[in-house]
């Protein structure tokens, strides 16, 4: 679900705002051959259309088993795991296991999540599912969210096996096949598949990453520490129906399109928190006494303030971190073209202040559409409150030292609250810290493409994610 | 599609019968039972489109002629297929049955029309009952298709069967067509008006009985009985809008979603202007006179001035009365988005327009977009569907349809009637086959208006009245 390159940083105020070059011309410090070796692993991961029910994740799981075995993993610490997710929907997760010759610190864990979310062709330039590259990116689905971070994690454990690097803890990778769906492999792993899995903390490349605006000037890098809870609900309309030769007044269409008219213009109450405060404050920083930094400092000073809240949130470089946020994502409704509709359902999708109950959010959506729908949570996904992980200086300084290195000084690391919700939530939920630090990058908000047409990554963002691993990985077991 | 008990209270207007019948005619207790199997068979049948199971229906109709003595050379099943983007596919069939004259034909074929397919129906959408399991309560049979319209096909092919065994002998041939594709893409009455001329012996005119029929008052009383003549034209248009999408944990300012309700909103609160042809104003000639109360006042205020909107308006605000001023269009059916977690890229909805006889429907294309007034939201048709034409009043025809009516129902009155919905005449009517809508079954208004929705259902007797109808209209028509 949920992995967003966008940081919502604006300028970075960098006051002598001489021309910035552009960083996707920037030539990659990763050596051609991994280059090389990257791209292909990358192309065919991008190939195997890992949506759910099309039966494909084994295939994937095994692709980044072979780079692992290749690289000398024995085959005893290599897991694929068959689960079954939506109903049908058999998939699997991969967990492998890099030991340590000489452990001295508990086990740490590297998150991904293999499959991605559908993508139809006729609503594509080209096919979702067939690799390319052009102007300076790769394009198809999951080429941001996230079989990038599939590949950098595992080229960086690759090349760093094949360079002699020895760990001095074991190091976990986790690579679930539902993440978009259910999240039962991010379930199981945090809880049945625990003797695999347990780690003193995780790191997942489902989030993170730096930006840049269009001007390329580096809007920063954030480390997401907290996420909403996911939740979507059904809105439900039901009507007798009857022909459509003749029209009742009534009709479970328009009742569903009415409540949609009231959605599109509902808020939820604004709200901060240790995390998000600590982004506004950085956030208020840069932004200086531009108008959406004074919101931000009017905000600040007083939490009451609502119209600055709503000023901020209208921000598309802010959008869903002052608030609970719902938008319909989905429509059915009807039975035959020349029937009136007995039922019209939406989908609406939620993600939930940290702290706020869904049940509460229920009971809000419920008043506001009225009694003629019926608003209920979707039964295969109950969402879970889970607590912000707590900062750890060791996951900083290593995020800071890579940022230094492939974005230089003005491109600042700080904490974020993710407003998608990830595996990362169910390992928080059992006790397992999990900060989402990926090392990939994108213009803002142009490469912003999760989930949505013609999703791509620069190539070079690609390629550093790699080094980004290598080096994180590094700094944090060596 | 359509089959509808109309809604009447009323007067007659093409005169009753005044000659008292001589006794009402009955069916035998093994006519009776063989009606009553053969309607818990095709009820029990799913032919919803996709389901393939409609050539099952004719060859299971088509074997009911045959054991009753119809030659099987006489007999086709005519297997089709139909198909389309917002419909989906199916392999269907027609059942083609051609009863000869004795001698040379007095004159060219009648043909009967009907189609065995049925709308869609979900079990969890229904009260009590599972749609396509014939069910027997309180006085009624509920099931997905037993008013539209397979209690038609039964009543057609057992009066026939009736009539065979009683020694009846036509002295024109008598045609059989029953599609299986009416409720989504009408192909099969297309190839029926077309490349199926000659096995029907290109007929004079047909009698459907997907139309027509007869309405009791709740209180047991007449409301009269329809002879359709005029149908609006069946149009679909597809309402689409597209946007870039995203996560949607990052809402967006549009949303394909949004724009798509904004426009449904605006197209609720719309209605057409209304209009009068000779049929409906012969109608509500008809039914102003029985109404006396503000509902009347409203009819014969509309007939003395066609500009009096109001007057319209409150007319077409009736329940009896809905569709039958002007141009109707609703949505049936919303499609949108591809996961729960990501804002949608495309959001479509289905309007389904009822489109006044006369009136293009391209010009109605053109009325939706000035509706929605929204350059996001495109307005598309489904179908290339010409407007529909009336049929004119035969004598024979009419005679024999009041007569049926008076045998069975003493003293209902008789209506000609637009059918607000569309059927299997229109290329019939379109090629030069004038059409009439005169079936027999009855039912009570409103409380069994459910054709398309949820408890379909038709009164026991019905089924059994409706056969009698049948054998009444053909000795009449099949004798001249």
């Amino acid at each position: 679900m949920k992995r967003l390159l966008a940081l919502a940083l604006c300028t970075a105020v960098s006051s002598a705002a001489v021309a910035a070059t552009d960083p996707r011309t920037i030539p990659s410090q990763l050596p051609p051959a991994w280059q090389a070796k990257t791209r292909d692993v990358f192309k065919q991961a991008i190939e195997i259309p890992t949506v759910h029910n099309r039966g494909e994740v084994p295939r994937m799981a095994k692709l980044l088993a072979d780079q692992f075995r290749a690289a000398g993993i024995p085959e005893s610490d290599i897991h694929v795991m068959p689960y079954e997710a939506l109903p049908g929907d058999q998939t699997a997760a991969l967990i492998v296991r890099w030991r340590s010759p000489n452990a001295t610190k508990k086990p740490m864990m590297i998150l991904g999540h293999m499959d991605v979310v559908e993508a139809k062709r006729e609503d594509w330039k080209y096919d979702p599912f067939v690799f390319r590259e052009e102007g300076g990116y790769f394009l198809g689905r999951g080429t941001s969210d996230m079989k990038n971070g599939d590949v950098a994690t595992t080229m960086a454990a690759v090349k760093l096996m094949s360079e002699g690097f020895k760990p001095d803890r074991d190091i976990i990778f986790f690579y679930s096949g539902d993440e978009e769906t259910r999240g039962v492999g991010a379930t199981l792993g945090s809880t049945k598949w625990r003797n695999l899995t347990d780690a003193e903390f995780g790191l997942n490349a489902d989030g993170g990453g730096a930006s840049y605006d269009r001007n390329f000037q580096p809007l920063g890098f954030g480390i997401s520490m907290a996420e909403k809870t996911f939740q979507t609900y059904f809105f439900t309309t039901h009507n007798p129906g009857g022909h459509s030769s003749r029209p009742r007044p009534d009709n479970a269409i328009y009742d569903l399109a009415d409540s949609l008219e009231k959605l599109r213009t509902h808020r939820f109450q604004p709200m901060q928190n240790a995390i998000t405060r600590g982004y506004f404050e950085e956030r208020a920083r840069q932004e200086g006494n531009s108008a959406l930094g004074q919101q931000i400092r009017a905000w600040l000073a007083n939490p009451n303030d609502g119209a600055a809240a709503d000023a901020i949130e209208a921000n598309p470089l802010e959008v869903g971190l002052t608030r609970t946020r719902c938008v319909a994502t989905m429509l059915k409704g009807g039975h035959a073209d020349n029937a009136l509709p007995q039922s019209a359902t939406a989908t609406v999708n939620c993600r939930i202040f940290p702290g706020v109950q869904p049940k509460d959010v229920q009971a809000e959506l419920q008043a506001m559409a009225g009694p003629k729908v019926e608003v209920t949570p979707d039964p295969l996904y109950i969402g879970q409150p889970t607590p912000a992980s707590p900062p750890r200086a060791d996951v900083v300084d290593a995020v800071k030292a890579a940022a230094l290195r492939f974005h230089g000084p003005n491109m600042r690391v700080f904490p974020v609250m993710s407003t998608g919700a990830s595996d990362g939530s169910f390992f928080r939920a059992q006790g397992i810290p999990v900060y989402d630090i990926d090392g990939s990058w994108g213009i803002s908000p142009d490469d912003e493409r999760a989930h949505g047409l013609d999703e791509r990554i620069p190539v070079r963002a690609m390629y550093d994610d790699v080094l980004h691993w290598e080096s994180v990985i590094r700094d944090l077991s060596k | 599609m359509r089959h509808l008990s109309a809604t009447l209270s009323a007067v007659s207007c093409l005169a009753v019968s005044s000659a008292l019948s001589a006794a009402t005619p009955a069916l035998t207790q093994a006519q009776h039972d063989a009606a009553h199997a053969m309607f818990e068979h095709v009820i029990d049948t799913p032919t919803v489109i996709g389901r393939h199971n409609v050539p099952a229906m004719a060859q299971y109709v088509a074997d009911q002629f045959i054991a009753a003595g119809f030659p099987a050379e006489d007999v086709h099943v005519v297997p089709y297929h139909t198909g389309s983007a917002t419909t989906g596919d199916d392999d269907t069939a027609a059942l083609i049955v051609r009863w000869r004259a004795a001698g040379t034909p007095r004159a060219k074929p009648i043909l009967l029309m009907g189609h065995m397919d049925v709308v869609e129906a979900k079990p969890e959408d229904w009260s009590a009952t599972d749609p396509f399991k014939m069910v027997e309560k309180d006085g009624y049979y509920y099931g997905r298709g037993t008013t539209d319209m397979k209690d038609g096909i039964v009543a057609i092919t057992q009066a026939m069967i009736n009539l065979k065994a009683a020694g009846f002998k036509p002295k024109r041939d008598i045609a059989v067509l029953f599609t299986g594709d009416e409720e989504t893409n009408g192909l099969g009455a297309k190839n029926g008006a077309t490349q199926w001329l000659d096995l029907l012996g290109h007929p004079e005119f047909g009698l459907n009985a997907d139309g027509g029929g007869i309405s009791l008052n709740t209180d047991g009383g007449p409301a009269g009985a329809t002879m359709q003549t005029a149908e609006k034209t069946f149009a679909g248009y597809t309402l689409t809008v597209r946007n870039r999408g995203g996560h949607s944990s990052k809402p967006r300012k549009d949303n394909a979603i949004y724009s798509l309700a904004h426009a449904l909103d605006k197209i609720e609160a719309y209605r057409f202007a209304p209009a009068l042809n000779e049929t409906t104003r012969a109608y509500f000639a008809g039914r102003e006179k029985l109404e006396k109360g503000p509902l009347g006042d409203a009819m014969r205020r509309w007939l003395a001035n066609p500009n009096d909107g109001d007057a319209a308006d409150l007319i077409e605000a009736s329940e009896s009365e809905v569709g039958l001023t002007r141009t109707r269009c609703v949505p049936t059916r919303l499609f949108g988005g591809h996961a729960d977690n990501a804002l949608p890229q495309l959001a479509t909805a289905l309007i389904n327009c009822r489109i006044f006889p006369g009136v293009d429907p391209d010009a109605i294309k053109a009325e939706l977009e000035k509706i929605v007034a929204d350059p996001e939201v495109v307005v598309t048709r489904n179908d290339d569907n010409p407007a529909s034409l009336a049929s004119p009043l035969r004598p024979d025809v009419t005679g024999a349809y009041t007569r049926a009516v008076e045998a069975l129902h003493p003293g209902m009155p008789v209506f000609p009637e637009m059918s607000t919905g569309a059927s299997d005449a229109r290329p019939f009517r379109v090629a030069g086959i004038p059409v009439y809508g005169v079936n027999g079954g009855w039912t009570v208004t409103p409380i069994d208006n459910r054709a398309h929705g949820k408890d379909e259902r038709l009164p026991v007797k019905s089924l059994y009245d409706n056969v009698v109808h049948w054998e009444l209209m053909l000795r009449d028509l099949g004798s001249k």
